[in-house]
């Protein structure tokens, strides 16, 4: 049931994500090519693109204002609750969390890390405090009605995690909380979804980094995944006449989660990512009402086989309408409830569902049911490691036992660029060496419809050394893609974003006694990528470092959970992290070598008459255009 | 040299004073101690230190040894069974304005960027020392001094004896967690420990040097800045104003190193990047008060320690980008160190 449960209170507000982009082209990882320039913010359309749009960024992740909007209880909506007036915040006892990409090759899965959750009274004071277990985006696609692929602006992703170390306050004046509180106490958890659009890419405006953020949290039940509901896939076929920055739906219905509670005889939809808006941060553009049906796959004179039966219908207009109540969407984050009788909740049990509204408004599960998805998608993993990945498949949301699965190698959604503006240089290549990164081809689900990917990282040695050879981006990524292994359960269509992302960090032996020269391109590559840091220290001075060798052995000892770890973009391989807390230890002083300029370091100059290129639309448009599958096109 | 209200000192004096009245004062004394934290803060952060690193370090001595004076003073509280009330909106200062307890006509605290003429001189003002020789008779209803202030409270302590002392000793954040710091378990501790907040403050009679830590007291810290030179030992003596001159290495001072963050900063049009930023920082800055407030009650971890660190960090990450134009060059900001338990501020 995950937050899609009676028992849920729907959030919203806004969201800062003040991420840096100077990382956001691979080719600024190479520090013998590096310019100062490169810190510095964009020109007008990205002429020159120097840092890009913004340099300065520091990760954080703020959650700003966020008002519990409504809150609901099997009974209904609660109407005279405490909860009503209080927010959903982050924390008020440490620095802010951080949004942090898995790698410039593959910036389409950005977790937050380090966000503590909190429920507020309207004066701060906590009622409920939790950290959110780290997880990236999925399912992003061109939300904000520009059908010309209007970029990051435009763009609408979502997270679903749980709450975890959740910590409540005295919240017996809140009946809603303390049902909240008693329901998650079989796990201890909360599960929590929200969606993300319309971020603001403007440094002069108040909302520079902050766009819409509009969420759920309901109590998380034993034996459910921690990033995905069990429960009914609704799948889009991409519009292959529509030029998307990242996915467009063909029938303008975005990929999107239900569950059926039989018991209370419900379906709850969760549309707060499906459904395209005005414009970017806007309420829902009016695609007709929207009625759910089901196929019935029994010939029902006068109907024959096949035909749909209708289950309840999703107003456009009127009182409760999704696009006339300009409220709907912070007041139910976009999730409906419907009523199913005991037929149609026969019916559901083994048929697809499908919604439909105007002409060419449509979306369905696929014909089959059938559904797998790996849980958590995002790993970093050292030479050596051993990781069991969750993988669930379902059909018609109910768990399939028994059957096989397979995992294949698939680099496909995974980013590498030429050397064409706005890059300074061709990317390294992804995935290679192709056997580093070694898993079992296939699984055979259990009981509750779970197999395990099983993957062992070997080591992808120096897989990105830039020309020259003197720096390189660390490891490789990979991607593993989850499928039936028999072919004829592989419905179409495939969700792109539906796959596991991989860094593997490149094998280090460390020095028995680390110098400077050991450490210092390291830290290099941070001080040119992150220039927020020179407000601190300057990473590249071996006298600033050994000044401040009390603060860095404090940030680089940190959990990476913590949000005040450092480095904050959690890029840096344990083995590395280990040498550079030795040497703070005892900082060796040691030789740093000159760098030699590559050439070809000078930033290709558009042709006279090109527009801007389309990483000016924003770092994931950028990234999204970089994926190794529209290249092979 | 700035005087603080002799009300501060109700109940202290005579032969047994009341460990209520003890305790009043050391929580007076820690809003005092923390109040010229955020005027430090907000010049120190103002400057370029490419430009100024000098006078920033300097700055950043004096405020590193202020957290110090606010942890004595939290240990000595604790110690007579007192508890510090860090986290709530009383406890910051309103900017401009006059220190907590302090003489309305003599000085007004205003949040601004370094200056030579204007902040430099609040700040020796702050810091000057009276020296003990030259104390005058403590006058019945005259203002006090800091000095007289805390040798008024170490005197009550010594009256009130190794007795009110709390047994097993609680709530100390002691020197491993902060150097230099004191565990507070009886009059001579509690003596030692306020002793360390004078003299760093003011250094002793006979010398700038402080007792405790290896700089000079906070007045002659500043005052090289004025002078523009380090201050030196000269072998020279025996008068105390011979021993040391201003005479060591240049301390320059850039004015082009000055971020043009406004004096008196907001309040903010709601909705502005300014008030966004502002909230920013404020929300932060009244996290980390909750989590120094944690730390004196009980939480002395290094955890609870560390994430305090993070917080200082954040808060001057924060202030340099909104002093230096970060992200809007067109736009720098002045954080306004205000209480603010929500984010963004209520009303904003």
């Amino acid at each position: 049931m995950s937050y899609l449960n009676g028992l849920r209170l729907h959030f919203a507000g806004k969201f800062q994500a003040n991420v840096s982009t100077v990382n956001n082209d691979p080719g600024h990882f190479d520090t013998s090519a590096f310019q100062a320039s490169y810190q510095t913010m964009q020109g007008p359309k990205m002429n020159p693109p120097n840092g890009w749009f913004n340099p300065e960024g520091d990760a954080t992740f703020r959650m700003l204002g966020c008002a519990i909007t409504t809150a609901w209880t099997p009974d209904g909506a609660v109407t005279d609750d405490p909860v009503l007036g209080c927010s959903v915040a982050d924390s008020d006892r440490t620095v802010p969390a951080k949004m942090v990409d898995l790698d410039p090759e593959q910036q389409l899965v950005s977790e937050i890390w380090g966000l503590e959750i909190r429920i507020a009274d309207s004066e701060g004071n906590t009622l409920m405090r939790a950290d959110f277990l780290p997880t990236g985006f999925i399912d992003i696609w061109d939300r904000g009605g520009d059908s010309a692929g209007g970029g990051d602006n435009n763009a609408g992703a979502t997270y679903q995690s749980v709450l975890h170390n959740v910590q409540w306050d005295d919240v017996s004046h809140s009946p809603f909380l303390t049902e909240l509180r008693q329901t998650a106490q079989a796990t201890g958890r909360l599960s929590i979804k929200f969606n993300v659009d319309a971020i603001n890419m403007h440094f002069g405006s108040p909302d520079f980094m902050c766009g819409r953020v509009v969420g759920t949290i309901g109590p998380y039940l034993p034996g459910e995944p921690l990033h995905l509901v069990l429960g009914r896939q609704f799948v889009a076929t991409a519009d292959p006449n529509v030029a998307a920055s990242f996915f467009a739906p063909a029938g303008s219905i975005n990929h999107f989660p239900a569950a059926v509670d039989p018991v209370a005889g419900l379906i709850y939809l969760d549309l707060g990512n499906a459904l395209l808006c005005v414009e970017p941060g806007s309420g829902p553009a009016d695609v007709g009402d929207l009625t759910l049906a089901v196929y019935n796959p029994f010939a029902t004179p006068p109907s024959p086989a096949g035909s749909l039966v209708p289950l309840g219908v999703i107003p456009a207009s009127g009182f409760r309408g999704y696009v006339s109540n300009t409220g709907w969407y912070a007041e139910t984050a976009g999730i409906v409830v419907l009523p199913l009788s005991p037929a149609q909740l026969q019916l559901v049990q083994s048929s697809p569902l499908v919604l439909t509204g105007n002409a060419g408004v449509v979306i369905s599960e696929a014909l089959n049911g059938c559904f797998v998805r790996a849980d958590t998608f995002v790993y970093r993993m050292s030479p050596g490691d051993h990781t069991d990945i969750d993988v669930y498949a379902t059909q018609f949301g109910a768990p399939l036992a028994g059957v096989a699965l397979s995992f294949t190698l698939d680099s496909s959604q995974l980013q590498t660029n030429t050397f064409t503006p706005p890059y300074i240089m061709a990317s390294p290549p992804v995935a290679t060496p192709a056997d580093a990164l070694r898993f079992g081809p296939t699984a055979t689900t259990d009981a509750n419809g779970k197999a395990t990917l099983s993957v062992d990282a070997g080591d992808p040695g120096a897989a990105r050394v830039f020309p020259g050879g003197e720096s390189s981006i660390d490891g490789q990524v990979y991607g593993i893609r989850p499928a039936f292994a028999d072919a004829i359960l592989n419905a179409e269509p495939i969700n792109q974003w539906n796959f596991v992302s991989f860094l593997l960090w490149s094998g280090y032996d460390a020095p028995a006694k680390p110098t400077w020269t050991d450490v210092q391109p390291i830290l290099q590559q941070y001080a040119n990528l992150y220039p927020s840091m020179l407000r601190f220290l300057n990473l590249a001075d071996y006298d600033s470092i050994k000044a401040n060798a009390e603060l860095m052995t404090l940030a680089f000892s940190l959990d990476v959970s913590d949000p005040n770890s450092m480095p904050v973009t959690r890029d840096l391989s344990p083995a590395k992290r280990k040498m550079i807390l030795a040497w703070l230890q005892d900082p060796l002083p040691g030789a740093v070598p000159v760098p030699s300029r590559t050439d070809g370091a000078e930033p290709p100059v558009p042709p006279p008459g090109a527009g801007p290129p389309a990483a000016a639309k924003g770092g994931k448009a950028a990234a999204a255009a970089r994926r190794l599958i529209l290249q092979s096109k | 040299m700035i005087h603080v209200r002799r009300e501060l000192i109700a109940g202290l004096e005579g032969p047994a004073p009341d460990p209520a009245a003890v305790r009043a004062s050391l929580q007076s004394a820690i809003k005092l101690e923390h109040a010229t934290i955020p005027l430090y803060l907000y010049a120190l952060y103002s400057l370029d230190e490419a430009k100024n690193g000098e006078i920033c370090a300097i700055i950043e001595s004096v405020v590193v040894e202020e957290m110090l004076h606010m942890t004595l003073a939290a240990n000595t509280l604790n110690a007579l069974g007192g508890s510090p009330v860090i986290d709530g909106p009383g406890f910051l200062p309103t900017y401009p304005g006059p220190l907590p307890g302090g003489v309305q006509a003599e000085l007004t605290a205003t949040l601004a960027p370094f200056s030579i003429d204007k902040q430099l001189p609040t700040f020796l003002t702050i810091e000057e020392p009276e020296h003990p020789v030259d104390y005058p008779k403590l006058e019945a209803g005259a203002d006090l001094t800091i000095g007289q202030f805390y040798a008024a409270i170490a005197a009550a302590i010594a009256k009130l004896g190794d007795g009110a002392f709390v047994d097993p000793p609680r709530n100390q954040v002691g020197p491993d967690l902060m150097r230099e710091s004191v565990v507070v378990i009886d009059v001579a501790t509690a003596t030692q420990a306020i002793q360390t907040i004078v003299d760093q403050g003011e250094g002793t009679s006979t010398s700038p040097l402080e007792v405790v830590g290896n700089g000079y007291a906070h007045y002659y810290r500043y005052m090289q800045i004025k002078e523009g030179h380090v201050l030196e030992p000269t072998g020279h003596g025996p008068a105390p104003q011979d021993e040391y001159a201003y005479d060591g290495p240049a301390i320059p001072f850039d004015s082009t190193g000055v971020y043009p963050a406004p004096t008196n900063p907001g309040p903010y049009p709601p909705g502005s990047a300014q008030a966004v930023a502002n909230d920013n920082f404020n929300y932060a800055y009244t996290s980390l008060l909750g989590v120094l407030h944690a730390l004196f009650n009980g939480a002395a971890t290094s955890a609870q320690m560390d994430t305090a660190i993070g917080l200082m960090m954040s808060l001057k990450g924060q202030a340099k980008a909104m002093m230096s134009g970060v992200p809007n060059p067109a736009v720098t900001i002045g954080p306004t160190f205000e209480y603010q338990a929500t984010n963004p501020a209520n009303g904003s």
